[in-house]
């Protein structure tokens, strides 16, 4: 009984260790892919003599959802112009280190059934990752070419709905039929911005004549503390700037590291709990057993095997309370995001799907490893000293503790 | 009993209580002969299990000398006593004292664990003694599924596992019924004879006090008067002193 109990309180500090360690790394990573998504883009790449914004209290909101160009960002295509690069640096940014993703864009102008209209041209399969997610009123996003979302408002001025044809083109008479997919709300009062569509790249750049070009490269670091080094390695190539969003990717790293050194303290702090969880059971253990040492030693066994004795038993609590606490570490880890509520990400696109409503712990190696050395190490360890002073107890004295 | 097994000279031992050395034995010349049982009385405080701690090793004289099958204890050091201890002494205490955590077997096999000898042979003197006291049925109990009585057997057994020269025994009555305490005395007196054991008990019982051979009355750290005790357990001489130091 003594023993399960002196085991149970291993068990408690690791499986502590354990959970809170995996909740840090888990919420770590969430919050890393939150800041992702929340901040848009981190890098707008343009060509070098595209006159820019400046980005201060200017609050330019491409779409509802994150913002593309925030703040600072490329305005190139929106004034039509010519200020171009080549799509084939896509892969080349694409390539360097710290790049999470790089989407190609292309903004030119257009008509919408003789509509005058922006239309941004992307690459659907990146453009969510790398600037940001539309928020659809109604319809899909675009699965393939020969499609066009529009605008709530340029759509209701057409009347227009998903699943209607329109003729899409670079002047008011001409132009190909487009199917419109999607309805998105702008969410933007900047009247021109209403006015607008998205499309397939290759849609884009068919219809203004510059094939292979683009206007504005989006990219995303894999990690914002990354986003300088990666913002100047693309400045070294010739014709093209890097537009860093640089207030709040500096605010995001901030926050990143706040977040980490949060968590690492926390599981310092759950550490040294476990640890103190473990030593307090061992010499509570050893302490009620005075008399037994006593009787060992008064019947003859050296300061030696008693000493072997107490040690080789803190082992095996250790090494038991240490499995048993990264086990049950690992189920409570695994039952936490369904005890924690149901998910809030489904369905709602845009910000608010990215705010996760449950605890999601990530279980890593190293956690695992740690807490089950710690475990068994403290438990080791917190042995030695009490099986010391138990193996230097006067006999006598051993004895006469009741 | 011509052969002495236990011999003091001039036993002292004085503890530190705070600054001041308080006397437990004041100069104690006791010999006790091979295969005796002896028993010690007086009243708490007196000495008496100071005198037994010395005998056996577990504490060191402060002035004076004991020699026990004719090994002289102070010149051991602390390793030769803890073997000394090991190998010619045994000890029941009180409370038993047992292993909790080992079955009745595996506690009168611990000294000869701790003397390294062979499981099997281990196994065999061990069963051989709890036959001896009578609870060979017991083997596989744990301690707390034991009376106190066969408790302390079980301790007694122990005690003798490595045939120590002397048994040394604190109260080994002090928290049995008196069935009970009888019944041990029995065991203890049949071992005597099977094992040669030369035994000193420490006691307040009168049950135990008439199976012994002689006893000693400690008082103030000395000995103050010895009786013999007859086969059927009447004191011979010395009656009212031994009385006044029971009762």
């Amino acid at each position: 009984m003594r023993t399960v109990l002196t085991v149970s309180g291993i068990v408690v500090g690791v499986a502590m260790i354990l959970v809170l360690l995996s909740l840090a790394a888990g919420t770590s990573a969430q919050t890393g892919g939150l800041l992702r998504n929340v901040i848009g883009s981190e890098i707008t790449v343009v060509n070098s003599t595209t006159p820019t914004f400046p980005g201060g209290g200017f609050n330019f909101t491409r779409t509802g959802g994150g913002g593309g160009g925030f703040g600072g960002g490329g305005f190139g295509g929106f004034f039509g112009a010519g200020n171009t690069i080549n799509e084939s640096l896509v892969d080349s940014i694409e390539n360097m280190s710290g790049v999470f993703v790089a989407s190609p864009a292309l903004t030119t102008s257009g008509y919408v059934d003789g509509d005058s209209v922006f239309l941004y041209g992307i690459d659907p399969g990146t453009y969510s990752q790398a600037a940001s997610n539309l928020t659809l009123t109604s319809g899909s996003d675009l699965s393939s070419t020969g499609q066009i979302m529009l605008n709530s408002v340029t759509a209701a001025n057409l009347g227009v709905k998903v699943g209607s044809q329109v003729t899409v083109g670079a002047n008011s008479t001409g132009g190909a039929k487009y199917t419109v997919v999607g309805i998105y709300s702008s969410g933007s009062t900047f009247g021109p911005l209403d006015r607008s569509g998205y499309m397939e790249l290759s849609d884009a750049q068919n219809i203004s004549g510059r094939e292979g070009l683009v206007t504005e490269i989006y990219v995303k670091a894999t990690d914002s503390t990354l986003v300088n080094q990666i913002a100047s390695d693309i400045d070294t190539i010739s014709g093209v700037t890097a537009n860093v969003a640089s207030g709040i990717a500096g605010s995001a790293t901030t926050l990143t590291n706040t977040m980490t050194t949060f968590f690492i303290v926390i599981g310092l702090v759950a550490l040294l709990a476990g640890a103190f969880g473990v030593i307090n059971t061992m010499m509570m253990s050893i302490g009620e057993r005075t008399r037994e040492i006593g009787t060992l030693r008064a019947i003859g066994a050296t300061k030696r095997q008693v000493l072997k004795m107490f040690l080789s038993e803190a082992f095996l609590i250790g090494l038991i309370g240490a499995t048993v606490g990264v086990f049950i570490g690992v189920v409570v880890s695994f039952a936490l995001p369904s005890l924690t509520g149901a998910a809030a990400s489904s369905g709602a696109r845009g910000l608010g799907g990215f705010i996760p409503g449950k605890l999601l712990p990530t279980l890593t190696s190293f956690n695992l490893v740690l807490s089950f050395a710690l475990g068994s190490l403290v438990g080791i360890a917190a042995g030695v000293y009490p099986a010391l002073r138990a193996s230097r107890m006067d006999p006598v004295e051993a004895l006469r503790h009741v | 009993m011509s052969e002495a097994m236990v011999r003091t000279v001039d036993l002292q031992r004085r503890y530190k209580r705070g600054k001041f050395p308080v006397p437990a034995l004041n100069g104690v010349n006791l010999t006790v002969g091979k295969g005796e049982i002896l028993g010690i009385i007086g009243p708490s405080g007196s000495g008496k299990t100071t005198l037994l701690n010395l005998i056996g090793g577990l504490d060191r004289p402060t002035k004076g000398t004991v020699q026990v099958d004719g090994v002289e204890l102070d010149k051991l050091s602390d390793a030769e006593l803890t073997a000394y201890r090991l190998r010619k002494v045994g000890f029941v205490f009180q409370f038993y004292n047992l292993i909790p955590t080992l079955s009745s077997v595996e506690n009168v096999e611990l000294p000869m664990a701790l003397a390294k000898l062979p499981a099997a042979e281990q196994r065999e003197r061990a069963l051989n003694l709890l036959e001896a006291v009578g609870l060979e049925a017991r083997a596989d109990h744990m301690p707390d599924e034991l009376s106190g009585g066969e408790q302390q057997r079980v301790a007694v057994a122990r005690a003798l596992a490595n045939h120590p020269s002397v048994v040394l025994a604190d109260e080994p009555t002090g928290d049995l019924d008196s069935k009970s305490a009888k019944k041990l005395m029995e065991v203890m007196k049949s071992l005597r004879k099977e094992e040669h054991a030369t035994f000193v008990l420490v006691t307040h019982d009168p049950i135990v006090v008439a199976e012994c051979n002689r006893v000693c009355a400690v008082r103030d750290g000395r000995i103050t008067r010895e009786s013999r005790i007859g086969e059927d357990g009447r004191i011979l001489d010395g009656s009212r002193f031994v009385m006044d130091a029971l009762f």
